[in-house]
């Protein structure tokens, strides 16, 4: 196999879950199966990813499409390592950064300047380098003097600017991008792409998961699509989102609308 | 153990932050702020003080600090325990989000009650002094009974917020867990009000040995035993191995189940 110069391999992963119907939450349910004694089957074993394989060279923008419930989001969250595979092998060779929902950690009574801090140490970054990057992230998300405001009185699009600000002042080696790029005004969202864009220029790796197939032909070198848990097309853009639609049975619209919250 | 005392040194920044965050967000709001901290235990000692220094009269002599020099390190025990027990589960969100060191919630939830309990011995000097009673030199032995008290409340979180992930009832039980405790332990009485015959069953109680420097140091002036001070050690260390060991066995799972 040798060293390899991918940033992400998969070979055959596979991603099971444990579908657990009544799953015994409490005490009093646990007992009452224990009781019961016949362990009846009240799970079964779902697979999110049937042993996917690819491998994702250094500096390659990657995208992933494929319908809801495909596999898309396990597999990212795989690569952040929220999830471990059940089987398989995965590789990642640099840090990766997740803008996977943003603003996961923002808590509503803390001001945008303290959720900044416990943002980037979350995402793996020393006190010292928030502080640095601090001016950037806030001259970034355009926030102004409200960054000493509780969080919980900003604007949806304002809540998204900080959240992508911070997550992007990382700086990875890879970065995970999950259906994000739907937010904030259209102004903003060009900025996102800027940025996502000097990160590619700057020979980052990037994987993107979108619904959004003219996103996915401007910004990817190859695509993979995902349908119920198995790799139906590694390809060019082009093709794969032929192969996309095709499995969809319909042409896609203009994308999913961004949604504007004021 | 060693895993844990290195990802805590390397997570201290975020665990401060943390702690801090949680703090913040209880007090804030509040027009006195941070003071609460401060206040709080000031008004529930001065309470308990007016009830037991004047209403009520014990055989014991200065029974309100006799009562606060143990009552203080509990309500931090118990304190600690009600938040870490949910510290896991209340960050579901981020858990499913981001590869987060989960260790940091629970050591988290319990520093930043440390940081209220240590500011909670600045009213307890005061209402010492204002009652004329000796503030002995023994109170520089505190450090020691601090280390156990906080090994055990970690470890006791370690514990709780692990099964917690599986069985949210165990929040539940841990209020009624700790009521029991309460009782059971000789934080409102002395050990030396209960008939011989029992105290075999006491001594199986680690809290005793855990609060027992705190009185002896704050209001009998004395200082433990080397035996006394080696035992809450050892309940705090023992408590650590067997509630990490729990949590790290199982952590890798908790993004399944939260």
């Amino acid at each position: 196999m040798g060293m390899s110069s991918a940033a992400v391999r998969f070979e055959d992963v596979v991603q099971r879950f444990r579908v657990i119907r009544e799953r015994p939450d409490t005490l009093r349910e646990a007992f009452a199966h224990f009781h019961r004694r016949k362990p009846r089957n009240t799970y079964h074993d779902f697979l999110a990813l049937k042993g996917i394989s690819f491998q994702v060279p250094h500096g390659m923008t990657l995208g992933i499409i494929g319908r809801n419930g495909s596999g898309k989001s396990t597999l990212l969250k795989i690569i952040a390592g929220v999830y471990r595979a059940s089987s398989g092998r995965v590789e990642v060779n640099g840090s990766t950064a997740p803008l996977i929902e943003l603003g996961a950690g923002f808590h509503h009574e803390l001001t945008g300047r303290e959720n900044i801090l416990i943002n980037g140490l979350l995402l793996g970054l020393s006190k010292r380098e928030v502080q640095r990057l601090e001016p950037s992230i806030i001259e970034f998300a355009e926030i102004g003097e409200f960054i000493d405001a509780p969080v919980k009185q900003y604007s949806s699009g304002m809540y998204m600017r900080l959240a992508f600000s911070v997550a992007t002042a990382v700086d990875p080696d890879i970065l995970l991008v999950d259906e994000i790029l739907a937010v904030g005004d259209a102004a903003f969202r060009v900025k996102c792409f800027d940025r996502i864009a000097a990160f590619r220029e700057g020979g980052k790796t990037i994987i993107l998961v979108s619904h959004d197939t003219d996103q996915i032909r401007k910004f990817c070198d190859r695509v993979l699509v995902l349908n119920n848990g198995e790799l139906v097309a590694d390809d060019s853009p082009d093709n794969a989102v032929e192969h996309y639609e095709k499995l969809i049975g319909q042409p896609q619209g203009p994308g999913i609308p961004a949604i504007q919250h004021i | 153990m060693f895993e844990l005392v290195r990802d805590t040194y390397r997570y201290r920044e975020l665990i401060w932050a943390l702690a801090v965050k949680e703090l913040r967000v209880r007090y804030k709001r509040s027009v006195l702020g941070f003071l609460w901290a401060l206040l709080n235990p000031l008004l529930m000692m001065i309470i308990l003080t007016l009830v037991f220094g004047s209403l009520m009269r014990f055989s014991i002599d200065h029974y309100a600090i006799f009562l606060l020099s143990m009552l203080l390190p509990w309500t931090f025990f118990s304190q600690a325990l009600s938040y870490s027990v949910e510290s896991v589960v209340g960050n579901a969100q981020l858990l499913k989000k981001v590869r987060v060191p989960q260790l940091v919630f629970p050591i988290a939830a319990v520093v930043a009650n440390i940081i209220n309990f240590l500011l909670s011995l600045i009213p307890l000097a005061l209402i010492i002094v204002a009652l004329r009673f000796p503030l002995h030199w023994t109170w520089v032995y505190l450090p020691i009974p601090m280390a156990g008290l906080f090994l055990f409340t970690l470890g006791t979180a370690f514990f709780f917020a692990a099964i917690n992930v599986f069985f949210r009832d165990v929040s539940h039980i841990v209020q009624i867990l700790l009521s029991a405790w309460f009782y059971g332990s000789p934080i409102i009485y002395s050990l030396d009000f209960i008939p011989k015959k029992y105290h075999l069953l006491f001594r199986l109680n680690p809290m005793l040995y855990v609060l027992n420097g705190f009185r002896l140091s704050i209001y009998y002036g004395i200082l433990p035993t080397a035996q006394s001070s080696a035992m809450s050690l050892a309940c705090g260390v023992a408590a650590v191995a067997i509630g990490f060991a729990l949590f790290r066995r199982y952590q890798d799972v908790f993004v399944y189940y939260v």
